[in-house]
């Protein structure tokens, strides 16, 4: 089982913590633990440990007290130790009396599903004796599995007994695949009834991320090397937060039409977010198992705050007054906004699919660079191996940074037309980034391609290196600032309409310079590890910023390192 | 438990041979052919004495499917049926028919009758499956129950 620190150890590679020297608060990181199937197989053997020895009740009680407070050892406790009996009676566990039953003495018994009459020794019941037999047991629990995963909470099939039906029982009656499927369901409830751990959404991946409290991002990086968002489930996309991304993802779709159909014609669960139709009956929804919420269809609130008071069940105030004051008309204009911005859309589109395939691109460049490339320099150059891991973390960066920029799309589609200056600011920003990457992705293909060709060993190759390991560590600051700052909103650009305000000196007004001071961060941080960016407590600034791209030079550079500006243009 | 169904159903019908509640009739229908279909039943229940249903002997058709007892028969009145449980369709929805929670194997043919006799006049305002019965039975229950009137003379006793 991964703990913290080696969790944190998956997601150093973009981690911004130790290089970023500015006085803001420690980049924000993801804090997971990746579970295999193994280690949840564990944590729920601990958890049945747990419950059983201290409620002494048996492993399967224990199992099932479990289930029904979502694996959370200290619910079962606490609901325990305040109301054993009623606890007893929602989960079904009915104490063994030691009173006989009522076909006491009686050899044969009659099954009361299939009206066979049997001996005793052929039929099988569970704790509240009610005997059926063997087939009709095993044809109950066999329809009951192949229903899905509701046969975790099966009860007895007599018409009035709620008497559960354990794990023991089910295995000892289930055939070879019924008894798989089950045991399968009963992994699958740990991940699914508890809030904190969710499936890598991969296909194929069988590992569970468990998001640590507190942790306040949610890009995690899964062991199988799929990068998500724990939150909504799809790939990692940081700046863009994941309603925007849902809707980004919503519009791009293919399958549009039949997305337009199911928004028509469908709601989301309010809990579990599957989409609903509905084709007759109250307004009274029940999700399905495993879900089972209960709302009202028309406000989609929880039904238990539905009754006469709300109006019936047919006419719901609450959603009489929210349609009245406009809440449900949001939606639809919305939607009739988009419809219009197509060409807008084409335009942002068109740059966020670019982005991707570049990504992916770049990814399959990294791979084949790790597989063949790396020898090849090594051996044309003279250089270990070792030493050159600066090549694949620069290609790895332009992984990442592709990945940035295309969100960055999103990002701007959904950027209000109303706040012009934040628009520019952040077309900008886009746009330097755009540039900085493109300096990083060129040095990294070109200039490497020189040396792949080279007949032997080249007197520039340490140039090279520090040049390329340079850009990486610069490119990668940039870009970590530049989600940080849209993560943020923008919030330094002053709402007002206020594009040019780049002059003014280091006020506190001046949004452009705020800015651009927490984007680039500093160079000597970047290169020595260095915590500040002046020099001891002295005023006399140790960077220069350039007019154009606002980089952050070294006093001795006359010309921008970043955009080759001419110092004091 | 699968295939199974035919079997119980023939114990079904035995067991109600042997003994059934007063004035009800339930019997697997006749085909064209002569010969006798296990898996639909044709079913009348009277209404109770004493309430707006007496004197109706409502026809009801209990449908079994393959899966029975796994799963419940869906039970039909004539489409459009006056209740505030009954679907347009004539579905009947009552808690011990849905397969999702309250329906258990064991539960018997008599034991769905007679839990349907019992909602008749007992219908359940929290789950209602048509507006037509339902608004009467919440905002007119005079005229809810002059209508229950009328459709008890549309089903004379045979």
């Amino acid at each position: 089982m991964d703990d913290v620190p080696s969790s944190e150890e998956e997601t150093s590679d973009i981690d911004t913590g130790s290089w970023s020297d500015d006085e803001d608060m420690p980049a924000p990181q993801a804090l997971y633990t990746i579970l295999s199937e193994k280690d949840i197989k564990d944590r729920q053997a601990e958890a049945i440990d747990n419950v059983w020895t201290v409620l002494s009740v048996s492993k399967t009680d224990a199992g099932i007290l479990l289930r029904h407070f979502k694996w959370s050892v200290s619910r079962v406790n606490d609901a325990w130790f305040a109301d054993e009996a009623r606890v007893r009676e929602t989960v079904g566990l009915i104490e063994w009396s030691v009173e006989g039953d009522a076909y006491d003495g009686a050899n044969k018994l009659t099954c009361w599903i299939c009206f066979d009459t049997l001996p005793r020794e052929d039929m099988k019941a569970p704790v509240c004796r009610h005997y059926f037999c063997e087939s009709c047991w095993t044809g109950y629990i066999h329809t009951a599995i192949n229903d899905g995963p509701g046969c975790l909470t099966l009860r007895c099939p007599h018409s009035t007994c709620s008497a559960a039906v354990g794990e023991d029982m089910v295995l000892s009656l289930a055939s070879e695949e019924d008894a798989q499927k089950y045991h399968r369901y009963l992994l699958r409830s740990y991940v699914e009834d508890n809030r904190k751990v969710k499936w890598c959404p991969a296909p194929g991946c069988e590992f569970a991320v468990e998001l640590i409290p507190g942790s306040t991002v949610y890009d995690v990086t899964c062991k199988c090397g799929h990068q998500f968002c724990w939150n909504c489930l799809e790939e990692a996309h940081r700046p863009v937060d994941c309603d925007t991304v849902a809707k980004w993802i919503l519009k791009n779709s293919a399958e549009s039409e039949n997305m337009n159909w199911i928004l028509a014609n469908s709601k989301p669960c309010p809990k579990c977010k599957r989409p609903i139709e509905k084709n007759q009956g109250c307004m009274h929804m029940s999700c399905t198992p495993p879900c089972k919420y209960e709302f009202c269809w028309l406000c989609l609130g929880a039904w238990s705050e539905h009754g006469e008071r709300t109006g019936g069940f047919y006419a719901c105030n609450r959603y009489e007054i929210a349609k009245q004051e406009g809440v449900y008309d949001e939606a639809e204009r919305r939607r009739e906004m988009a419809k219009n911005s197509l060409e807008k859309y084409t335009h942002y589109y068109e740059r966020w699919a670019t982005n991707e395939s570049s990504r992916v691109k770049a990814k399959e460049d990294l791979i084949k660079l790790e597989k063949e490339k790396i020898e090849d320099l090594s051996n044309k150059q003279c250089q270990p191996v070792s030493q050159l891991k600066f090549v694949a973390d620069a290609m790895a960066q332009v992984v990442e940074c592709r990945r940035v920029l295309k969100w960055t799309y999103a990002y701007g589609y959904y950027l209000k037309v109303e706040e012009q200056g934040k628009r520019d600011f952040f077309e900008y920003l886009q746009g330097e980034a755009e540039h900085g990457l493109e300096r990083l992705q060129e040095c990294a293909e070109k200039d490497l391609k020189d040396f792949l060709q080279a007949d032997g060993p080249k007197s520039n190759f340490n140039e090279f290196r520090t040049k390329l390991a340079g850009l990486t560590s610069v490119t990668r600051i940039y870009f970590q600032n530049l989600v940080r700052a849209l993560e943020n909103g923008l919030s330094d650009v002053d709402p007002a309409p206020s594009p040019s305000r780049s002059g003014s000196s280091k006020g506190i007004g001046s949004s452009k310079l705020t800015v651009s001071k927490s984007l680039n961060g500093s160079r000597r941080g970047s290169a020595s590890g260095s915590a500040s960016r002046r020099t001891g407590g002295g005023d006399e600034p140790e960077y220069w910023t350039c007019g154009r791209c606002t980089y952050g030079n070294p006093m001795a550079a006359e010309v921008c390192d970043m955009c080759q500006n001419v110092r004091g243009l | 438990m699968s295939g199974i169904a035919r079997g119980r159903l023939a114990e079904e019908r035995k067991s109600w041979r042997k003994n059934h509640p007063f004035g009800f009739v339930a019997r697997p229908q006749n085909l064209q052919d002569g010969t006798v279909d296990l898996m639909n039943w044709q079913c009348s229940l009277p209404g109770k004495v004493g309430t707006d249903w007496e004197g109706g002997f409502y026809p009801l058709m209990l449908h079994f499917s393959e899966d029975y007892p796994s799963k419940p028969p869906k039970c039909k009145f004539p489409a459009g049926f006056f209740h505030p449980n009954v679907y347009p369709s004539g579905t009947v929805c009552l808690s011990i028919l849905n397969e999702d929670s309250g329906w258990r194997p064991a539960i018997t043919v008599k034991q769905i009758l007679v839990g349907i006799q019992e909602l008749l006049d007992a219908p359940n305002p929290a789950d209602p499956a048509q507006t037509d019965a339902y608004t009467l039975y919440i905002q007119d229950v005079e005229e809810y129950r002059r209508r229950v009137r009328v459709q008890a003379k549309q089903y004379p006793p045979p």
